[in-house]
């Protein structure tokens, strides 16, 4: 039954054994809210932009503590894929960032309101 | 797509037999995909081709397809697609599609023909929507599976509103959508109707029948489940969900307006296909599928529709009267013809049914060739407007022979198409009475299966018919003042300025450097198969009559069965129905 | 090899039976269809080949008089009962179980057949013999307009034949519809010949549609027919009729149901129609505006006689309702004193003669509701001569006087040099139409009359003719008395002068034809000096040439002789026409009858059918004189008589007396001492009428009064139409798309565009969310 597949569920390393799910999760939290606060509040669209990648990463990391409790890797290669297509996200949004500076000469996000109904 | 490959490998013939329809969707796609990818100068000259090599294509499969047999679906094909839910591509054509689909080929080159000067922008995607409109026609008419009818049903849609709303006038862009939320809302109340009678068939319904237990969308299989198994108030719903979506596209009377706005703005073409082919979707919906689905329905609301019809014949016919847009006159006529159709329909007999489908042709014959007309009075004049021109058989004599020609067969004058037609359908609402058979007239003639029968009956004739002084009226109205009169042209005509905010895109300058005032061999070219048509099928209806002979008897047979025995609900008779009830092949075999 | 053929081929085995055993006719029948047929495609070649020459005028009547040359062939060999000459098939559908299939109301049937009978081959004769000779006389009329005109003119005239033959030669009602709307047609395309005058087009476009409302009412007569008798070819429709017929024969109307006896109502509407009879006639007066072949053929001889033509096949129908023959007297009277009068006021030539065209027809429908259907046909052939005549006489006073036509501004033309052949031609017709003794126009007339008086209950309707008659003799003689003599004065009209205008103008503008009309061009504009020159006093008038005169000479010659075609023995039975009427669908014996044929002429004239009767197939319908016993015992007590005497005895002189009474009249009041052409002693009586003349003259308001009260109300309809249909159905489609866009506009406001906002509304989504499944969850 109790059939140990990894260190970690045989207790290694034994250095950190107070290091739970709850902790992993805790950062996690933490650092999303820091993400969200940081997107509700500061203007600046590079800012903004980091404070969603926060955001994104807090889910990964979630993400791979949960896949870590469980014994299931799908969330691990899940994160792998969010890492990736961050990476690229993060190239696309930086560009799209500068030619919006372009435009405007700015990188506040009040300057733009196309959407307004 | 995965052809059948269980099939043991087939002679060449029986191979072509069996993908002929199939070939008739795909060529015109070929040829857009070619279109797609050739230069601009040629994309025209390409789609040509490809509307001619369909046309031919047109020609082997109205040659090999078995006349003296109609009734029976034919070069019948299935291609699976999604098994699991019962639905495939499967395609064969009676004796109404296959006519429906030399109409589509018929009026192809001419379209391609009559845009060759008219379109000098984007001509690719122009030609392109074009040719994929041309398929998604042809595959309403031979599809035998409803989910594959209402892809292409909807499929006409989407290249029409690209050519309407890249392609039109000044309000092109109002036009398109209007066109397009029009008859999508329509037709997908028609997609429920449809899906609800498969949902019956499937067994999932609680209710009267229990039904195959899996899902098919197969027509054949949908028609005898819903005439046999559904009572009169499931018939009738269906009836409804389905005329939502026929009736917008034929279009009957309250639901009308789309057209005018949608026709004054297209391009030349695009009215023409509209006129000829697409208002025939909605014509042939309902005879494919409103009256064989929901035959007690249809026959118990059949004076509704045929009001409808009446009231769209005199105030279709009325407006014309007051429009001073040629283009827009010629819709509202449609709107009017098209009346006359569906009250062929709704007359149930033979002779309302075999003038129906004929008037969908001859209409389309007919009309599509006074778009064409006024479509080469616009290419010089850029504009419709009766009031500012007038006269122009003193300098267009050519144009003039033919609209003339054209108006008299819209008139429904004997020895042209449209006579035939015409008195046909009012001969069958004539007849369409029980009250001859009982002598309340005085008549002491018997009820006869196939022709005097039904609710509707002289007085519906009569007022109907009162619709032929008002298209003389309308029409020659027209013709006496663009055709006839003192010549009246636009100011400034001849010289280049001054008109650039009458049309949308056409360019004023490159179109008229290249055409003179009369006709050019070109356009003579477009016209003249329509003229020797609508002289051949006024003056020799007869091998048309007799093709159509199959689907009508076939439906009438059906309608006079529904007529007799009343729809379940009152269960003693169901077996007896369901015996008799169906559309297959040999209705009376069956009835034996 | 192609698919039509395979189609034809199928069309062909699935073609049933017939129903009745055909006497097939001859095959060269078929012929008089195709010859003008061909003529139209000729035209149209010529036109296509630009042609300015004269020749389709040549070809047209080649065509013309070989259809007549085969038509006098059947004639020569028609024998007693009628024969069908099959065509191919045009309609044909059938339905039902296959035991009644092939049978009566199981199948429609309406073929390209022909159905000859002496009816038709009598109408065909003066079809086919009057379009040639007026083809003649237009190649000289028209030569004005030589070139792609010409050959429509052509085209259009040789389609109106085939049109004419359709009507009259085929075998099914439909088929007599074809021709029915086919010269409808070929009036309009005709009529509006002058496309570019405004009033020509109007009138073309009034004709057609009033036309059409008279083919409403043939066309629901057609269905009636056939839901009724199950077929709507003639042999049938007689056949099937034949208990009713039996019926009517004895007396016994009630047998007949009320449906049959509509029949013949309905179809006497479309003849009210075409044959321009009240309350339909308003367009035959506006149908002048054609050029005057046109109106001589059609609009005088063949066309508007189709209406007779109708009724006369149909007869055996009419005999059936009680109602309807003498509706068709009635109208017919009224309308022939009605044109009349109108006839009397006006002063353009060719109105006059159309009004009294109107006047004439009016005649042959009260022959045929006074039960003399010989009479009528009669009429219609010796009118279809003198008639022609008439506008033909007139037409070379409108070609050489530049489109004069106003009998104020033409006088003395006898004294002309070049006219005595035109002078001839009026006189003879004048004479014939006003009924002078002894021309045919006056047996004919007297013939209906006659019997108006005759059969009974029909007196007040010869008592209308007669007095018709006085009037017609008046304004005949009113023409010839203002036109033909008196002192010499012309003004030249300007018609012509206006539309060669127009028509040099449109040249200027036709680049293509440029090059080829420079002719013709130099050539109008030399006409048009020559106008302008003409106003200023030197207008000289040209005189007919030879193919104007010959065929006015002919004519003349022909509407004198016409009056043999009743009296002159043609061996079977009496005269050509009554034989002819006998042997036919409209063969009808009146008991009444006896009718004012010279002894040993007219010898057993009217036992034809009986003798028929042995002979003819069952389907003939033959002589369906009412067998009344009382009638048939005593026959002359029942007749109806002219104030005590026989009216065939004593009506040849009174109505000779009324003519010369109203001959007399139009002598003083238009020709003793008139000096000048505008006014003569009767401008001095109309004071004395009061606003009568006036009213007359304005047509008694007709047309302003259908304007009025049918075609203003439509009008407006329609433009309520279009309001609504823009404003109310158009309106409610668009309220279910405003609808959304409403709710749309209600919550607009939230979308603020701003980034943040769009955040903060996530996150206190997500949060509200949260706490919803916490508080599930954590209860």
């Amino acid at each position: 039954m109790n059939t140990v597949w990894t260190l970690a569920q045989a207790g290694y390393p034994a250095a950190l054994p107070e290091a739970t799910l709850a902790h992993y999760l805790f950062v996690s939290a933490a650092m999303f809210v820091i993400g969200l606060i940081g997107f509700l509040t500061r203007r600046n669209l590079i800012i903004m932009f980091l404070c969603t990648e926060l955001m994104f990463q807090a889910a990964g990391i979630a993400l791979v503590s949960f896949s870590r409790f469980h014994m299931n890797m799908t969330g691990q290669s899940f994160v792998i894929f969010i890492v990736t297509v961050a990476a690229a996200e993060a190239a696309m949004a930086l560009a799209l960032v500068v030619l919006l500076f372009r435009k405007r000469e700015s990188l506040d996000a009040e300057e733009w309101t196309e959407l307004k109904g | 797509m995965n052809p059948d490959t269980t099939a043991p490998t087939p002679d060449a013939a029986s191979l072509l037999d069996q993908w002929m329809l199939g070939l008739l969707v795909l060529v015109p796609l070929a040829f857009a995909l070619v279109v797609a990818f050739s230069p601009d100068k040629r994309a025209r000259a390409t789609a040509l081709l490809g509307t001619l090599a369909a046309g031919l294509l047109t020609v082997v499969a109205l040659a090999r397809f078995s006349w003296s047999n109609g009734a029976a679906f034919q070069f019948e094909h299935d291609v699976h697609w999604l098994p699991s839910l019962g639905i495939s591509v499967s395609m064969g054509a009676d004796s109404v599609s296959m006519l429906l689909v030399a109409l589509t080929a018929l009026l192809g080159p001419i379209c391609v023909l009559a845009s060759w000067t008219a379109i000098t922008e984007r001509v690719r995607l122009y030609f392109v929507s074009f040719l994929i409109l041309q398929a998604a026609m042809v595959g309403v008419f031979i599809a035998r599976d409803i989910i594959f009818f209402y892809i292409c049903f909807e499929f006409t849609l989407i290249p029409m509103y690209v050519l309407v709303s890249q392609w039109g006038s000044t309000e092109r862009k109002r036009a398109a959508t209007t066109f397009f939320l029009y008859t999508f809302t329509g037709s997908v109340i028609t997609l429920a109707g449809l899906v609800y009678v498969a949902w019956i068939n499937a067994g999932m319904a609680p209710g009267l029948y229990a039904g195959s237990g899996s899902w098919t969308f197969q027509i054949a299989t949908l028609q005898i489940t819903a005439s046999q198994h559904m009572t009169l108030s499931q018939q009738s719903w269906v009836l409804l969900a389905l005329l939502a979506g026929f009736a917008v596209k034929v279009p009957l009377f309250p639901v009308h307006t789309w057209l005018p706005l949608t026709h004054t703005q297209a391009p030349t073409a695009g009215s023409v296909i509209l006129a000829g082919v697409l208002l025939k979707l909605g014509t042939y919906g309902i005879f494919r599928f409103a009256i064989p689905f929901c035959p007690d329905a249809f026959m118990h609301y059949a004076p509704v529709i045929a009001t409808l019809c009446i009231i769209g014949i005199l105030y279709g016919g009325l407006i014309c009267w007051v429009q001073e847009d040629v283009k827009k006159l010629v819709a509202y006529s449609s709107v009017a013809h098209l009346g006359f159709c569906v009250l062929g329909l709704a007359a149930l007999n033979v002779a309302g049914l075999q003038g129906s489908i004929l008037y969908m042709i001859n209409h389309g014959l007919s009309t599509g060739a006074l778009f064409l007309l006024v479509g080469f009075m616009y290419e010089r004049y850029h504009t419709r407007s009766m009031k500012e021109i007038g006269g122009l058989a003193a300098k267009m004599p050519v144009w003039a022979t033919f609209m003339v020609f054209f108006v008299m067969a819209s008139v429904g004058l004997p020895g042209l198409n449209g006579f035939v037609s015409e008195f046909l359908c009012i001969l069958g609402t004539f007849q369409a009475s029980d009250k001859w058979a009982t002598g309340v007239w005085g008549s002491a003639g018997t009820a006869i299966p196939g022709a005097t029968a039904g609710n509707l009956g002289p007085w519906y004739a009569l007022v109907a018919g009162s619709g032929v002084i008002v298209a003389a009226m309308y029409l020659l109205i027209m013709v006496g003042k663009v055709v006839f009169g003192p010549l009246k042209e636009p100011a400034g005509h001849g010289g280049a300025h001054g008109h650039d905010e009458h049309h949308g895109h056409e360019d004023a300058h490159a179109t008229e450097a290249h055409l003179p005032a009369d006709l050019t061999a070109r356009e003579i070219t477009a016209l003249l198969p329509l003229a020797v048509a609508c002289l051949v099928f006024g003056v020799f209806p007869a091998p048309l009559l007799s093709a159509l002979k199959g689907p009508v008897d076939q439906t009438v047979a059906l309608i006079d069965t529904a007529r007799q025995i009343p729809p379940p609900g009152t269960p003693s008779t169901q077996t007896a129905a369901a015996d008799l009830r169906t559309l297959e092949h040999e209705p009376k075999e069956a009835s034996r | 090899m192609t698919i039509f053929s395979s189609l034809s081929m199928l069309a062909a085995t699935a073609a049933p039976k017939p129903m009745s055993p055909i006497l097939s006719g001859p095959p060269e029948a078929l012929l008089v269809l195709a010859l003008p047929i061909l003529g139209v495609i000729l035209c149209t070649l010529c036109a296509i080949m630009r042609v300015r020459t004269r020749m389709p005028a040549f070809l047209t009547v080649g065509c013309l008089a070989a259809a007549f040359a085969i038509t006098v062939g059947l004639y020569l060999k028609s024998g007693p009962a009628p024969v069908i000459t099959s065509g191919f098939e045009w309609i044909n559908l059938s339905w039902g179980d296959s035991a009644g299939e092939n049978s009566p109301f199981h199948q429609f049937i309406a073929n390209f057949s022909l159905y000859l009978d002496a009816l038709t081959v009598l109408w065909m004769l003066f079809v086919t013999g009057l379009a040639t000779l007026i083809a003649l006389y237009a190649s000289e009329y028209m030569s004005g307009d030589v070139g792609t005109g010409y050959c429509r003119f052509f085209a259009a005239f040789n389609l109106f034949v085939f049109s004419m033959s359709c009507l009259v030669m085929g075998d099914n009602m439909l088929m007599l519809f074809l021709g029915w709307e086919g010269v409808g047609l070929c009036s309009y395309l005709l009529i509006g010949y002058f496309y570019k005058k405004p009033s020509a087009v109007e009138a073309a476009k009034k004709a057609f549609i009033l036309n059409r409302i008279g083919d409403l009412g043939l066309l629901m007569g057609i269905c009636l027919t056939y839901v009724h008798f199950g077929s709507i070819e003639y042999r049938d429709i007689f056949a099937q009729a034949q208990p009713y017929i039996d019926a009517a024969k004895a007396g016994r109307y009630s047998e007949i149901p009320a449906i049959v006896q509509l029949i013949p109502v309905l179809l006497a509407v479309g003849a009210f129609g075409k044959s321009a009879q009240l309350p339909l006639y308003v367009w035959l007066p506006d149908a002048m505006e054609g050029p005057t072949p046109v109106s001589a053929l059609i609009h005088a001889a063949t066309m508007v006689t189709a209406g007779v033509y109708l009724v006369a096949r149909m007869y055996p129908l009419f005999l059936l309702s009680e109602i309807a023959l003498p509706l068709v007297g009635w109208v017919g009277a009224l309308t022939a004193l009605f044109a009349a009068t109108i006839g009397m006021a006006q002063f353009d030539i060719k109105r006059i003669m159309a009004y009294s065209t109107v006047s004439q027809l009016g005649y042959m429908f009260a022959g045929l509701g006074v039960l003399t259907s010989t009479g009528a046909a009669f009429h219609v052939v010796t009118h279809a001569f003198f008639k022609a005549l008439l506008f033909l006489s007139c037409g070379a006073i409108m070609h050489g006087f530049a489109g004069q036509l106003d009998l104020r501004k033409l006088s003395g033309l006898r004294r002309m040099k070049g006219w005595g052949i035109v002078s001839l031609g009026m006189l003879v017709g004048c004479l014939n139409l006003a009924g002078f003794p002894f021309t045919s126009g006056f047996f004919s007339k007297d013939m209906l009359i006659g019997e108006a008086f005759v059969t009974p209950g029909t007196a007040p309707i010869g008592w209308i003719l007669l007095l018709t008659a006085g009037l017609t003799a008046y304004y005949t003689f009113r023409v010839f008395f203002r036109v033909i003599v008196g002192p010499v004065h012309y003004e030249p009209g300007d018609e012509l002068h206006s539309a060669h205008e127009e028509h040099a103008h449109g040249d200027s503008h036709n680049e293509h034809a440029h090059g080829d009309s420079h002719n013709e061009h130099a050539h109008v504009e030399d006409d048009h000096q020559h106008h302008d020159h003409g106003h200023g006093g030197h207008f000289h008038p040209h005189a007919p040439g030879w193919a104007i005169n010959t065929v006015l000479l002919t004519l003349s010659v022909l509407s004198l002789a016409a009056s043999g075609l009743y009296f002159v023995p043609t061996g079977v039975h009496g005269g050509a026409v009554p034989a002819m009427v006998d042997r036919s669908s409209a063969a009808y014996q009146s008991p009444f009858a006896h009718h004012a044929i010279p002894e040993g002429a007219g010898d057993g004239g009217h036992e034809g059918p009986d003798h028929a009767a042995e002979t003819v197939p069952s389907y003939v319908p033959t002589s369906i004189a009412m067998e009344d016993p009382h009638a048939v015992e005593h026959p002359h007590e029942n007749a109806g008589t002219f104030l005590g005497w026989d009216p065939h005895a004593v009506l040849f002189y009174v109505s000779g007396a009324v003519g010369f009474i109203g001959i007399f009249v139009a002598y003083v009041l238009h020709y003793a001492g008139r000096t000048t052409a505008a006014t003569a002693r009767a401008d001095a009586l109309l004071p004395m009428l009061g606003p009568i003349p006036r009213w007359a003259q304005h047509k008694w308001y007709v047309d302003e009064f259908y304007n009025l009260v049918v075609r203003v109300p439509l009008l407006a309809l329609a433009h309520t139409f279009h309001l609504i249909d823009k404003l109310l159905v158009d309106g409610l489609v668009r309220m279910f798309g405003a609808i959304p866009r409403w709710l749309g506009t209600l919550i607009r406001p939230t979308q603020s565009g701003e980034l943040h906002g769009y955040a903060a509304g996530m996150a206190t989504g997500i949060a509200v969310l949260l706490f919803i499944v916490f508080m599930l969850t954590l209860r």
